[in-house]
């Protein structure tokens, strides 16, 4: 994945959080990370990624940022349900835009919400990971992007 | 027949047409028999009502005479005598050559004659008798009335005719019972005919055809089972699609696992298909179909359209988790009278070929780039190699750490870049000062993209993505470097066992084993008319345990005689060979990191002769000729450290017995450890041994060796 590619990830979700909340998400510095210390919060979206290259998109969220954003949006239930939902959102919004933008270069899978801990996320193993710290509402969040 | 092609039909046709003309038949004969029975039943009541008119007849004539004679009106018995006459006149006319009477309810009725000869000659007897009676009863009718002397005459007459036309005509309706019953056993017969045939014709129709039907069942079972053995045990995913894209009710199991989708039957191609590629892809196999399915477009000219000829389609694995997998589709037209009627298609998972075709690519792409790589690689000292690696991935390491720590922090400050700019700054110059210019040039563009982000007042972590990205390519550029590394060491493993040099230290020369083995050599050599010179390099074996220096000093013995009586050629030998007159044995030995020592022996003499050592293990009747021939050059090698085996004809002091090699062997099993052999023909033999592991060497080796060890790895 290159640096191009890597940008339109970090776009699509700057975009989704500005479209969404009116206030954008801001991005960190990106670093590199072995697969076993990816970070991983309580809901997270993944995207599967086949084809020419192999791997997964995810992008894992705080509960807090979730229960943020529907509150904004005028939405009183947070329950689990509807933070998973969201998390859902995000991700199928992810998976929308990157089918749009990459296309004819990868296949993209239709997502699916995990919630807590990474063992069900299945991540290219001897791959480092880019990793791209969002911070929003002061709560962090990461999009991690493992394709060999 | 009528212009249509029955085929094997046929003869089941022209059965049942039998079948019909035979019912036919029996239907029109019956027909016409029972419609002659019925007019015989008429004639036999005519006949038998003939019976009753004559007796009527007589007695009106009886009647008429009384009133005449007692002179009372006659009119009423007049008028039924003419009745009764006139009836059996006109009947009787009927009989004899066909005509018009009355039936029993007065109707007028048209009868045939009745053709038969009997039923004739009693009709003319009676003629006869009727003729004349019927005379005197036309007079008196003609007359109105009857006087007694016409009634006495009347009645004389019908005395004389009234038996025999009574008789008579008793025979006739007799004669015409018999008719009918002749007919009705002919009908009877005709019936049972009629329905014989009908019914052998039948059961013709049911042994042949049943016997056809049944080798017809057998076949078609038959071709059945091997159609569902085809499409059971084919690999290939088979099928046909109809005029709408439609699939078949048939398909091999294959297809099931190849397109991953169950209940195939009878479902659209198409929605089978698009949720697995592109919609342009869909339409494209929309427009490709529809070309196939029509007649006027040559397949051959549409086949290269196939726009599923390998499609990558993608499979849901797992939470998060695609797999792709290429399948292939080839379409076939099938024909039925100059249509196409159906195609038939052959869909293939052709993963494993195209991961291999690409994999090959890859290699092949890797192979180039290493190419280049391995050129610098070779020219670096190893050790010093790999301290560069490992340094530059620590110094990588680092900078991801760096990028880490500011985490999603808005504004970067300088100092990170600074400190990034640093390592990479640094790794820069010790690649290029050991001419890794590929790396070098790598680390150059970091530095441009660093010194770009220095100058910009305000960073974000953004702005650090395409140095993520060239770090994330410099670590696998690095890794790519080890793996090559580890390449050139074992291609130099296979080449030579040339033992690692070690920097030289004069002092060892003088050491007082390495001048026992200078001795050992040097007397032996004065023994076989050779002259030799021996070097040592290494570690001083006075550090090492006793008995392993005692080991150690006895091998190197074993290899000096053998080196003498085996290898080193005689001064004449040598120098028609280009070598120096003196031979040359070259010692070394070194402690290894693990606590494990090196023993490394070579000499230039005339190295191993495989031929030989194969000679004396027949000889030895270690191996039958056949056993040695097969054997490869390795094992062959390997059997000069075998007990009782000398390439040497004659036995002496030094040599010969094959007691020698075997006996390093026994050595290297009792410490553990490993033999390995170099020789070329002519030039060289080196024996090279790794002992085992003994914790307290470890202690006793010097920094400088290390470094020697390092240098040499």
């Amino acid at each position: 994945m290159d640096e191009q590619q890597l940008r339109i990830f970090v776009g699509i979700i700057q975009h989704y959080f500005e479209q969404e909340t009116g206030r954008p998400a801001e991005v960190g510095s990106p670093y590199l990370c072995d697969p076993s210390q990816l970070p991983v919060h309580d809901f997270t979206g993944v995207i599967g990624i086949s084809g020419n290259r192999k791997g997964c998109v995810y992008f894992s969220s705080p509960r807090e940022i979730l229960r943020e954003m529907l509150l904004r949006a005028g939405e009183s239930d947070v329950s689990d349900e509807n933070l998973a939902d969201l998390a859902g959102e995000i991700a199928n919004t992810i998976s929308g835009n990157a089918r749009r933008e990459f296309g004819h270069e990868f296949l993209i899978s239709v997502p699916i919400v995990v919630r807590g801990t990474h063992q069900s996320i299945s991540v290219p193993r001897d791959v480092r990971a880019y990793v791209i710290p969002f911070r929003w509402h002061k709560v962090d969040a990461s999009l991690v992007v493992s394709v060999m | 027949m009528f212009g249509i092609d029955l085929g094997k039909y046929r003869t089941i046709v022209i059965s049942i047409a039998l079948f019909l003309l035979f019912d036919l038949g029996v239907l029109v004969l019956n027909f016409f028999i029972s419609s002659e029975i019925a007019s015989d039943a008429v004639n036999v009541n005519l006949a038998g009502r003939q019976r009753m008119l004559t007796q009527r007849t007589a007695k009106l004539t009886l009647q008429l005479q009384n009133r005449a004679e007692a002179g009372v009106p006659q009119e009423v018995e007049l008028k039924e005598l003419i009745g009764a006459f006139s009836l059996f006149d006109r009947t009787l006319s009927a009989f004899e050559s066909g005509g018009e009477t009355a039936s029993g309810d007065g109707k007028p009725i048209r009868i045939a004659a009745v053709d038969d000869a009997i039923a004739q000659s009693i009709l003319a007897e009676a003629r006869k008798l009727w003729d004349p009676y019927k005379s005197r009863i036309s007079a008196v009718i003609e007359r109105g009335r009857a006087d007694p002397d016409a009634a006495g005459a009347l009645v004389v007459q019908a005395e004389a005719a009234n038996l025999p036309l009574l008789k008579l005509m008793n025979d006739l309706t007799t004669r015409v019972e018999e008719l009918a019953a002749s007919k009705a056993t002919l009908l009877r017969a005709v019936q049972v005919a009629g329905i014989s045939l009908a019914t052998a014709n039948f059961l013709i129709i049911l042994f042949h055809f049943i016997r056809h039907l049944r080798e017809s069942d057998r076949e078609l079972e038959r071709a059945r089972k091997e159609t569902d053995d085809i499409l059971r045990t084919t690999q290939d995913g088979l099928f046909l699609l109809d005029g709408s894209a439609v699939i078949g009710v048939q398909h091999s199991a294959a297809l099931e696992k190849v397109l991953g989708t169950k209940t195939l039957a009878g479902r659209s191609f198409y929605d089978i298909i698009s949720p697995a590629v592109t919609p342009k892809t869909l339409d494209t196999t929309r427009e490709y179909i529809d070309l196939l399915l029509r007649h006027d477009v040559k397949e051959k000219l549409v086949a290269s359209l196939n726009p599923l000829e390998c499609v990558e389609v993608s499979i849901a694995q797992g939470p998060g988790e695609a797999e792709s997998r290429y399948l292939q589709f080839g379409f076939n037209r099938v024909f039925e009278s100059g249509k196409v009627t159906h195609l038939l298609v052959t869909a293939n998972d052709i993963t494993r070929r195209v991961r291999l075709e690409r994999e090959l690519k890859a290699s092949e792409e890797r192979a180039k780039g290493q190419m280049g790589l391995l050129v610098e690689i070779l020219q670096v000292e190893p050790a010093t190699m790999n301290q560069l690696l490992r340094s530059a991935q620590e110094g990588l390491q680092h900078i991801n750490r760096q990028l880490r720590e500011q985490g999603s922090a808005r504004e970067v400050g300088g100092e990170t870049i600074n400190a990034i700019y640093r390592i990479t700054h640094r790794i820069k110059g010790d690649s290029a000062a050991l001419g890794l210019a590929s790396l070098a040039t790598s680390l150059h563009s970091l530095e441009d993209i660093l010194t770009g982000l220095r100058e910009r007042p305000v960073l974000s972590g953004e702005d650090f993505l395409p140095v993520t990205v060239r770090v994330k390519g410099l670590f696998e550029e690095i890794e790519a470097m080890h793996q090559a590394v580890a390449r050139v060491a074992q291609i130099r493993g296979v080449i030579s066992v040339e033992a690692p040099r070690p920097q030289h230290d004069p002092g060892v020369e003088a050491l007082p084993f390495v001048k026992r083995w200078k001795d050992f050599a040097t007397r032996l050599a004065d023994e076989h008319a050779r002259k030799v010179e021996l070097g040592y390099h290494g570690i001083d074996m006075e550090t090492l345990p006793e008995s392993l220096r005692e080991s150690i000093n006895s091998m190197v013995n074993q290899f000096i005689r053998n080196s003498l009586v085996h290898g080193i050629e005689d001064g004449d030998t040598r120098k028609r060979r280009g070598k120096p007159e003196a031979g040359r044995i070259s010692v070394y030995i070194s402690a290894r990191d693990d606590g494990g020592v090196d023993l490394s022996f070579r000499d230039d003499g005339q190295g191993i002769s495989v031929s030989k050592v194969r000679e004396a293990a027949v000889r030895a009747g270690r191996l039958t000729a056949e056993e040695a021939a097969a054997m490869d050059s390795r094992r062959i090698v390997g059997l000069i450290f075998e007990p009782g085996l000398s390439t040497r004809e004659t036995v002496d002091e030094d040599g010969g017995r094959g007691a020698g090699l075997d006996s390093v062997k026994a050595l290297v099993m009792q410490l553990g450890g490993q033999i390995r052999i170099g020789s070329t023909p002519g030039e060289y033999c080196h024996f090279r041994l790794s002992l085992g592991a003994l914790p307290s060497l470890a202690r006793t080796v010097s920094e400088d060796e290390k470094e020697a060890e390092e240098a040499a790895a």
